[in-house]
């Protein structure tokens, strides 16, 4: 079997000792397949047995291994060595704990602060009496094809990693954040759930609009649950709902019109329908720059051919339920 | 060889008019065969999402349907408009009665979606079938040029979805620099966002991650900044003072569309790639 040598750089801290965290290195033979849970396992077992980290199940379903391999989420059991080290053309790997929370100790660290927004959103099913029964005998019948609008989110296991690297969790205290905007995103779309859209308002409420999409949490995401698409979603319900008074959703609206009238965007009008006056001031020294180089975007636009038909599947596609 | 359609999107059609400019003046040159269909529409840009999800939907699957009907592969030069024909491309094959619903919206419009068209950034072209013509066309090579590689997200996240080359050590744009003789200098912010989809709801962050992608672009003492998108182009050029400002650094850093810099190597002129146009004054660099 294939056998490489590899350096393993791993972030080392003990609160009691230390003042902050260190890399202690430690170089292994590594066979291929081998998992960097394996390999973390290994060092354990045979050259010192103080490293801590989490490794419950070793199948990636119970989420608790999540660290940064290379400055990137992932579960420890399902991260083999070799893949690794050949996304970096390299032979040394360097093992953190996640980002945006309490280190316990080395690897291995406290999820409180997500955990307790998690508990905020209200994760779980507030049954909708008319549709789930009161008794025991009956079945609360979900079809396949409402099922499909939320499956995907059904999949997420709570590893953390979206939210160790989310770039609004970690800079605006009060986003709930990815896995908790997607799990408010399952119930809202749940036939089952008595809140259902309502619960766009508790996203809302939880700083929905401060995603900046950078899509880093469905690119991390080991179930590839998506929740930047949540979010995206979780914002339409939430215009549907009335909450519009925000920059972000106004922006979305003033977008929304533009397109849907001429097929194409008027760049012209964005800030003064998003922000007003004061958008139109806060941009005119980017407006003047263009305007010195003639590329001012115009304030009437041409709208594209066959904008009939474009109109059309448009108008057809607004009752299409996603 | 293969046929495109190519797909500015509205940008490079406006505040980043010399990004399409320099990339049909690029595709010329290298002989592309491309065809620009007046009936695409904007992608939405995940605004549209952000108010009708299922209408963002519709109009990226009639734009994927206009380019199936003429039988060619999309090429777009903006990593939003790529992620979103992508995303309306899985969406419908994770979901196959959604693809019927479409479909039958679509015949209105006299079109159909199969899901045969494939989409791709300019750059993965240039790199896929046109690089030894890239070679041959070379009149200036860029020597001596450090270039910071600017990816940005949605060109390459979520992996899943995009599917072009890895999203956490992409290497596309690195590739592309050497072909043209330059020296990629890559920084761990290069896959980091600009914060561009947030200027409105969170703009001071916005500006802050522009800045600080801007600054390690600085820090590794990099000629300029090259990047697939207009969008992170506009954050990085046009808003360049605003984001150094706040994180209170000073400096200067051309950044160019990647069209741009091929273009300086095979001997456009400055005014054929729209060099004029960039606000932070880029033609010093070669």
């Amino acid at each position: 079997m294939e056998k490489r040598e590899v350096t393993l750089q791993i972030s080392r801290f003990n609160p009691e000792y230390d003042e902050s965290p260190y890399f202690e290195t430690f170089k292994i033979t590594v066979h291929k397949g081998m998992t960097v849970l394996e390999a973390l396992q290994y060092i354990k077992d045979n050259i010192d047995s103080t490293l801590t980290f989490k490794g419950f199940c070793r199948s990636a379903i119970c989420g608790s291994c999540a660290l940064k391999v290379n400055g990137h989420p992932k579960l420890a059991c399902k991260t083999q060595i070799f893949i690794e080290l050949d996304r970096f053309n390299t032979d040394t790997l360097t093992l953190e704990p996640l980002e945006n929370a309490t280190i316990i100790r080395d690897l291995a660290v406290d999820l409180k602060d997500a955990q307790e927004k998690f508990e905020k959103i209200k994760p779980y099913l507030i049954p909708d009496s008319e549709i789930v029964p009161q008794n025991c005998k009956e079945e609360s019948i979900v079809y396949p094809e409402e099922v499909e609008r939320f499956d995907k989110y059904t999949d997420c296991i709570l590893c953390g990693s979206c939210y160790s690297m989310c770039p609004a969790a970690i800079n605006f205290k009060d986003y709930a954040g990815p896995f908790q905007h997607a799990r408010i995103y399952r119930f809202a779309k749940d036939p089952r759930d008595g809140l259902k859209e309502e619960r766009s308002k508790i996203a809302y409420a939880f700083d929905l609009w401060q995603c900046i999409r950078c899509e880093r949490c469905s690119d991390v995401c080991p179930k590839q649950v998506t929740p930047s698409e949540a979010v995206i979603h979780l914002r339409a319900m939430s215009i549907e709902k009335g909450l519009t008074l925000n920059p972000g959703a106004r922006h979305a609206i003033a977008f929304y019109k533009s397109v849907i009238s001429k097929g194409i965007l008027n760049e012209a009008i964005i800030p003064l329908m998003s922000k007003g006056i004061k958008g139109v001031i806060e941009e005119m020294p980017v407006a003047l720059s263009f305007l010195a180089r003639g590329k001012m975007p115009p304030p009437i636009v041409k709208p594209i051919e066959e904008i009939e038909s474009f109109k059309k599947v448009v108008a057809l596609s607004e009752e299409v339920e996603l | 060889m293969k046929k495109f359609a190519f797909y500015p999107g509205c940008a490079p059609k406006g505040a980043s008019i010399e990004s399409y400019i320099s990339a049909k003046a690029v595709m010329d040159k290298l002989g592309i065969d491309y065809t620009e269909p007046e009936s695409f529409s904007c992608c939405g840009a995940g605004n549209v999402e952000e108010v009708k999800p299922s209408v963002a939907l519709g109009i990226n699957v009639r734009n994927l349907a206009i380019a199936e009907k003429e039988g060619r592969d999309i090429i777009t030069i903006c990593s939003t408009c790529y992620l979103e024909l992508k995303k309306a491309q899985k969406k419908l094959e994770e979901r196959e009665n959604l693809k019927e619903e479409y479909n039958e919206i679509l015949s209105e419009a006299g079109l159909r979606y199969e899901g045969k068209t494939n989409v791709y950034l300019l750059h993965h072209i240039i790199l896929d079938y046109y690089a030894d013509t890239l070679k041959e066309k070379i009149k200036k090579p860029l020597n001596r040029i450090k270039v910071y590689p600017y990816y940005g997200c949605h060109s390459i996240r979520p992996k899943h979805i995009t599917g072009y080359e890895d999203s956490e050590n992409p290497s596309s744009l690195e590739k592309l620099i050497k072909l043209l003789g330059g020296t990629p200098v890559s920084g761990k912010r290069r896959i980091l966002c600009c914060g561009f989809h947030a200027s409105f709801s969170a703009s001071k962050l916005a500006m802050t991650l522009t800045g600080e992608n801007l600054k390690e672009a600085h820090d590794m003492d990099a000629d300029c900044i090259i990047t697939p998108c207009p969008l992170c182009h506009l954050n990085m050029d046009a808003n360049q003072r605003k984001a150094i400002n706040a994180i209170g650094k000073k400096f200067i850093m051309p950044v160019l569309h990647i069209q741009q810099l091929i273009g300086l190597a095979i001997g456009l002129s400055p005014e054929e790639i729209g060099l004029d146009k960039n606000v932070v004054p880029a033609l010093y660099i070669v």
